[in-house]
C-alpha cells in the first residue's frame, strides 16, 4: 500500500496548501472576477479600478498603518459552486477584510457572501440579487451593491432618450436584448416605458450571446425604419457586428446600445465610424472632462496608467474600495465587519461627486453624486451628454444628430 | 481488471477521503471542495460507465446533471415536495430523458451520438432560460435560489453543519460507486465490454445491443442526475451558468487524468484535478492555459491515466519480483 | 403591386441572400472538417481555434505586409504558415495516438485540450478583447431597395472560390488524388504505394489551411475574439453530421441548407430559435438516415 500512501499525502499536502498562512502585517482584501472565460473582459475593467484604489491607499501608508494585499480568485464563468467557493475561499480561508467584485453571480454572490459578515461590494446591477437581499436584510448587511439595478438603468435610459434635444420622425421603437438577466430586464423596462409614452414597439427581440450575423433582424428594421432603436448586449463584438452592418444601408433611427456602449473596443474598433451611437454607463464620473478638479485629476491619472478613457466598471469599484477604506479608518479596525457595514450604511462615502449613500437595500441608486452617465460618441470617443437622476444635460456638451439621419 | 481490485483502490481512496476532516474539518472551503469533488467523482464515472466501457460517445453528461439539478428543485421549490423525495423523483426523470436521448443515438456512429448528446446540452441552456423554462419553474436567467437543503428526520444537511454533510455526501459517492463498480462486474458489464469490442459478434452470440445501451443510457442519467439533484440541494441555488464550457472541460479533464474505461480511475482523477486545478489558481489567467496543456500531454504520455500508469507499474513489480 | 408586396418581395430576397452568405462560409468551413474526417478517420475539436489562428495571424500581419496588397498579401501569408501549423501539430500529436487501442476517442479528448489550451493561450496572449480587421472591401451595391455589401459578395465568391479551388487540387494534383485514394480505399491505397501517413499529415494540413483562410476572411466581418472558436466549432460539427462525415458534396449542401434555415427562422420566429430548428432538423436527418445526407453507411 505504499503506493496508496504516497498519494494520500500528495492529496492532502494538495489540500492543504491552499491553507497557508498570510502575513500578519498586511491586511488581505478580496478580489474575485472573471479572470478565465468568456467574462474576462469586464473582469480586468473591474480590477483596474481596485488595484488604483489599493496602490493609491498603499502609496499613503497603507490602511490603519497597514499595507492592503490583493487576493484574487477566478469566478471563472460564475457556476453556482465557483461562486459558494469563492466566498468560502476569501472570506473563510483568507481571512479578507472586505470583498471587492464587480460582475459576481447575480443573486448567487448574495448568498454566498451572506453567510459571512465581510462587507461584500457587486456590480450585479440586477433585481433578482435584491429580491434576495430582501428575504433577509439582517443576514446581507455585508452586501453592497455598487450600481442601481437594470429595470431602474432602463428607466434612466429611457428618459434621456426621451429628453434630447431631438425630434422623433416616428413613434416607433426596435429593441434587441440577450437573454441573460440583465438584458431581459432591462428589454422588458423599456418596452413598458415606451408604450406607456404611447410609441409602438415594432419588434422585439431576444438574442443568444454570440449573434454577430444581424441580416435577417436588419431587413425588418429597414422596413420599419423605427426612430429609435435601442441593443442591450453587455458584450462588445455583438454591438460592433450589429452596427457595422446596420450602417451600411442605415435607417433613420437614433442607435441606443445601453450599456454595451462602455467596452472600449466599441470605439477602438469603430472609431470615428461610431459617431452618433448613443449608451449609458451606471455609477460613473462624466469623462473626459471631469465635472470638477477632484474628477479631472482622477481620469487624467487612470488615463495615464491604463491609456484610455474610463471603461464601466472602474470609477465605480475604485469608489467602492475607497468608501470601505474610509468606513475602515472611522471605525479603527478592519476586521469589525458589523460596525464596518453599520458605518458605510448610515454615512455612504464623500466621493468626487459628492455625497454617496447606500438605499434601505444596499443598493447605490443612481443619485447626482453617483449618477447614470448617458454618453454619445463624438470624434472616436464617448462624451458625456447626460447625467441622470436628475435628468439633465452634461455641462457645456451637445447632443449630435447622427450623421445617417438626414 | 478484477472486482476485488477495483472495490479494494475504491475502499483506500474514500477511505482516505473519509479520515480527512479529522485534519482539515474546521476549514470550511476544503470541506467545501471535498464535497464538491465527491459529487463530480460520481459524474465523472459515470461518464466512464458510458464513454470507457459501453463505448458510446456521449456528451450529455453536463447536461443529465443539469436535469436532475433543475428537476429537483423545480419540485421542491414550486411543489413543496421533500428533498430526499424530490432527488429520487429528479433520478427518474433524468433516468426517462436519458433513454429519450438514448434512442435516436443507438444507431448512430461515434461523432454523431457526440453531437446529439452535445445537442442536448446546447439547447439546454436557450430552453431553461426562454419561455418554457420559466413556465416550468427554471426562473429564466436569473435561476432558482432557494432550494431547501436536504432534511433527514429533522435534521438539516447544508453548509452550515459541514461535517455531517460531508458523510452524508461520501455515503452517497460510495453509494453510486458500487452501483457502478456491481453492474460493471455484472453479466451487464460483460455484455457492454462485448458490444464495444465488436457489436456485430456480441448480437451474434444474442447480446441485444438495443437493450443494453438503453440500459447504459437509463442507469448512467440516473445516477446522474440524482447527484445533479442532490448538488442543488446542498449548494442551494442553480444557474444556467452550470452550462457555461468550464464545467464540462473539467469533467472531461477528470476523465482523461483518471484513465478512460479504467474505473475507478474517474474517482481518482476527480480528486487530482481538483487539487491541481486549485493548486494553478495563482495563476489566474494562465491556469485554463495550463489545463488545457495538460490534457494534451496526459493523453500522449498517459493514455490510460494515472489508473493505467498505476496498473502498469504494479503488473512490471509483479512480474519482477 | 402594391408598395407592402413589394417590400415583402424585397424582404424575402433579402433573408435569401443572407442564406446565401451565410452557406457560403459554413460551406468553407465545413469541408475542411469532414475531409479529415473521411480520409483520416480523426475528429480535430480544435477546428474551431485553428479558426481564430487564422485571423489572429492576420491580425498581426497587418501592420507588417497591410500596405502591400493587403488582403492578397495576407493569404500568401497566412495560408503557408497554417498549412505547415497543421502538417507539424499531425504529426507530433495526432500520428503517435493512431497506433492506439480506441484512437478516436484519444484524438477527440486530445484536441478538446488543445481547443481549451489554445483559446485561453489566444486570452492571455492578445487579451481578452475583440480584435478587429478592416474590412475587405467597403461599400455597397444598391439595387432599387435591394443592398448588396461588397464586404458580402466578396465573402460569398471568396469562399466558393476556396472551395472550388480545394475541389480541383483533391481531383487534379498527385497529393489531392493521393488523398482520395486514401479516403475511399486505404488497404488498396497501401498496396499501390501511397505512403498513408504522409497524407494524413497532409490532409489535416490542407484543412488546417482551409479554416485558416475561412477564419480571415471571417474575421473581417465578425472580428476575432479569443473564445469564439468553440461556437465556430460546434456549427462546422453540425454541418458536417448533417451532411454527412466524410462525405464533402454532403457538406456543401448542408451548408446551404443550415444557412438558408437560419436566416429564415431568424426572419420569421426570431434568433433564439435558431439554436433549437438546428437541432430539430439534425435529430430528424439523422433518425432517417443515421449517416446523414450523403455519408456512406
Amino acid at each position: 500500500m505504499k503506493r496508496d500512501q504516497w498519494l494520500a499525502v500528495i492529496v492532502t499536502i494538495g489540500l492543504m496548501f491552499g491553507s497557508a498562512g498570510m502575513a500578519a502585517d498586511t491586511i488581505p482584501v478580496g478580489v474575485p472576477l472573471a479572470m478565465t472565460g468568456a467574462y474576462t473582459g469586464s473582469g480586468d475593467d473591474y480590477f483596474k479600478g481596485i488595484k488604483m484604489a489599493i496602490d493609491e491607499l498603499n502609496a499613503a501608508g497603507g490602511l490603519l498603518g497597514k499595507q492592503l494585499e490583493i487576493i484574487r480568485y477566478d469566478s471563472k464563468e460564475f457556476a453556482p459552486e465557483v461562486v459558494m467557493q469563492g466566498a468560502d475561499y476569501l472570506c473563510g480561508q483568507k481571512k479578507v477584510a472586505s470583498v471587492h467584485a464587480g460582475w459576481a453571480g447575480w443573486g448567487q454572490d448574495v448568498r454566498a457572501y451572506g453567510k459571512y459578515e465581510v462587507p461584500f461590494f457587486a456590480d450585479d446591477g440586477s433585481q433578482a440579487a435584491v429580491d434576495v437581499y430582501k428575504e433577509n436584510p439582517e443576514q446581507y448587511s455585508n452586501i453592497f451593491q455598487l450600481t442601481d439595478v437594470g429595470i431602474e438603468q432602463a428607466k434612466s435610459m429611457f428618459r434621456v432618450l426621451m429628453a434630447l434635444p431631438y425630434e422623433y420622425p416616428n413613434k416607433k421603437a426596435v429593441i434587441i436584448n440577450t437573454d441573460d438577466s440583465w438584458g431581459v430586464e432591462v428589454g422588458d423596462t423599456l418596452e413598458a416605458s415606451f408604450k406607456e409614452k404611447g410609441w409602438q414597439v415594432a419588434k422585439r427581440e431576444t438574442v443568444p450571446y454570440g449573434t454577430n450575423e444581424w441580416g435577417a433582424i436588419l431587413t425588418r428594421i429597414r422596413r420599419i425604419k423605427p426612430a429609435l432603436i435601442h441593443i442591450e448586449i453587455p458584450s462588445a463584438q455583438e454591438n460592433i457586428t450589429f452596427f457595422r452592418q446596420f450602417i451600411k444601408k442605415p435607417t433613420p433611427s437614433i442607435i441606443s446600445l445601453g450599456w454595451g456602449i462602455t467596452p472600449r473596443e466599441v470605439v477602438e474598433n469603430l472609431g470615428t465610424a461610431a459617431d452618433g451611437i448613443v449608451g449609458e454607463m451606471p455609477t460613473g464620473l462624466p469623462g473626459p472632462k471631469a465635472p470638477n478638479a477632484a474628477g479631472q485629476a482622477w481620469i487624467d491619472k487612470f488615463v495615464g496608467l491604463y491609456k484610455h478613457q474610463i471603461p464601466a466598471g472602474s470609477w465605480a469599484t475604485y469608489t467602492g474600495v475607497m468608501a470601505w477604506a474610509n468606513a475602515v479608518k472611522n471605525v479603527g479596525d478592519a476586521y469589525n465587519f458589523k460596525a464596518v457595514n453599520k458605518y458605510l450604511k448610515e454615512n455612504g462615502y464623500e466621493g468626487h461627486q459628492g455625497l454617496i449613500k447606500w438605499d434601505a437595500d444596499n443598493v447605490l441608486r443612481a443619485q447626482a453624486a453617483a449618477p447614470v452617465v448617458h454618453y454619445q460618441v463624438q470624434g472616436g470617443e464617448l462624451m458625456a451628454i447626460y447625467t441622470d437622476p436628475p435628468t439633465k444635460a452634461y455641462q457645456d456638451s451637445t447632443f449630435i444628430v447622427p450623421r445617417w439621419i438626414k | 481488471m478484477s472486482w476485488q481490485r477495483m472495490a479494494a483502490i475504491m475502499g483506500v481512496v474514500y477511505g482516505i477521503v473519509a479520515i480527512l476532516p479529522l485534519f482539515v474539518g474546521d476549514i470550511r472551503f476544503i470541506m467545501q471542495i471535498l464535497i464538491i469533488c465527491l459529487i463530480w467523482a460520481v459524474v465523472a464515472s459515470c461518464w466512464d460507465v458510458i464513454m470507457g466501457f459501453a463505448g458510446i460517445f456521449s456528451f450529455g453528461q453536463v447536461a443529465f446533471f443539469v436535469i436532475g439539478a433543475y428537476t429537483s428543485g423545480i419540485f421542491a421549490v414550486s411543489w413543496q415536495v421533500p428533498a430526499v423525495l424530490a432527488i429520487l423523483m429528479a433520478g427518474l426523470f433524468t433516468a426517462g430523458m436519458g433513454v429519450l436521448v438514448g434512442l435516436p443515438c443507438l444507431k448512430l456512429a461515434g461523432p454523431y451520438v457526440a453531437l446529439v448528446t452535445f445537442g442536448v446540452h446546447m439547447t439546454l441552456m436557450p430552453l431553461l432560460r426562454g419561455d418554457i423554462g420559466i413556465a416550468l419553474g427554471s426562473g429564466g436567467s436569473v435561476g432558482i435560489l432557494t432550494i431547501p437543503p436536504i432534511t433527514l428526520f429533522g435534521y438539516a444537511f447544508s453548509s452550515a453543519n459541514i461535517i455531517p454533510t460531508f458523510y452524508l455526501t461520501l455515503a452517497l459517492a460510495v453509494t453510486c460507486s458500487v452501483v457502478i463498480l456491481v453492474v460493471i462486474n455484472s453479466y451487464w458489464g460483460t455484455a457492454f465490454l462485448a458490444l464495444k469490442d465488436s457489436e456485430e459478434f456480441a448480437v451474434s452470440l444474442g447480446i441485444s445491443a438495443f437493450k443494453y445501451k438503453l440500459m447504459v443510457f437509463a442507469l448512467t442519467s440516473f445516477l446522474t442526475g440524482v447527484v445533479g439533484a442532490y448538488y442543488g440541494h446542498y449548494i442551494g441555488m442553480l444557474s444556467t451558468r452550470m452550462l457555461e464550457l468550464d464545467l464540462f472541460v473539467t469533467l472531461m479533464v477528470m476523465l482523461v487524468v483518471g484513465g478512460i474505461g479504467k474505473f475507478p480511475g474517474a474517482i481518482l482523477g476527480a480528486f487530482i484535478t481538483v487539487t491541481v486545478n486549485e493548486l494553478l489558481a495563482p495563476l489566474g489567467s494562465y491556469r485554463a492555459v495550463t489545463m488545457g496543456a495538460l490534457v494534451v500531454i496526459l493523453v500522449l504520455l498517459l493514455p490510460n491515466g494515472v489508473m493505467g500508469f498505476w496498473l502498469r507499474r504494479s503488473k512490471a513489480g509483479a512480474t519482477s519480483t | 403591386m402594391s408598395e407592402d408586396t413589394l417590400f415583402l418581395i424585397y424582404e424575402l430576397i433579402d433573408v435569401i441572400i443572407s442564406g446565401l452568405t451565410n452557406g457560403s462560409v459554413y460551406a468553407l468551413m465545413a469541408v475542411g472538417l469532414t475531409l479529415v474526417y473521411g480520409v483520416t478517420k480523426a475528429f480535430n475539436f480544435a477546428y474551431g481555434s485553428f479558426f481564430n489562428l487564422g485571423g489572429y495571424l492576420a491580425w498581426l500581419m497587418i501592420p507588417v505586409v497591410g500596405a502591400v496588397g493587403g488582403y492578397v498579401s495576407i493569404f500568401i501569408a497566412v495560408i503557408p504558415i497554417m498549412f505547415i501549423v497543421g502538417y507539424g501539430l499531425e504529426k507530433s500529436l495526432v500520428a503517435p495516438l493512431r497506433k492506439r487501442p480506441e484512437w478516436e476517442m484519444k484524438v477527440m479528448m486530445m484536441t478538446l485540450g488543445l481547443a481549451l489550451f489554445m483559446d485561453n493561450l489566444y486570452a492571455v496572449v492578445f487579451g481578452g478583447r475583440v480584435k478587429s480587421l478592416p474590412p475587405i472591401l467597403e461599400g455597397t451595391l444598391d439595387v432599387g431597395d435591394l443592398v448588396f455589401s461588397y464586404q458580402d459578395i466578396m465573402i460569398f465568391f471568396l469562399s466558393i472560390g476556396g472551395i472550388l479551388l480545394f475541389g480541383w487540387i483533391l481531383n487534379n494534383t498527385r497529393i489531392g488524388m493521393a488523398v482520395q485514394a486514401v479516403a475511399q480505399n486505404p488497404e488498396g491505397a497501401k498496396i499501390v504505394g501511397i505512403p498513408e501517413k504522409r497524407i494524413f499529415a497532409a490532409t489535416f494540413a490542407i484543412s488546417t489551411a482551409m479554416v485558416g483562410f475561412g477564419g480571415i476572411l471571417l474575421s473581417q466581418k465578425y472580428f476575432i475574439s479569443p473564445m469564439s472558436g468553440g461556437a465556430i466549432m460546434v456549427k462546422s460539427w453540425v454541418i458536417t453530421a448533417f451532411g454527412g462525415m466524410g462525405s464533402i458534396r454532403g457538406g456543401l449542401y448542408a451548408a446551404f441548407i443550415i444557412g438558408m434555415l437560419e436566416a429564415f427562422v431568424g426572419y420569421t420566429l426570431g434568433m433564439s430559435y435558431s439554436m433549437i430548428a438546428l437541432f430539430i432538423l439534425l435529430l430528424t436527418t439523422l433518425a432517417l438516415r443515421p449517416q446523414g445526407l450523403m455519408g456512406r453507411a
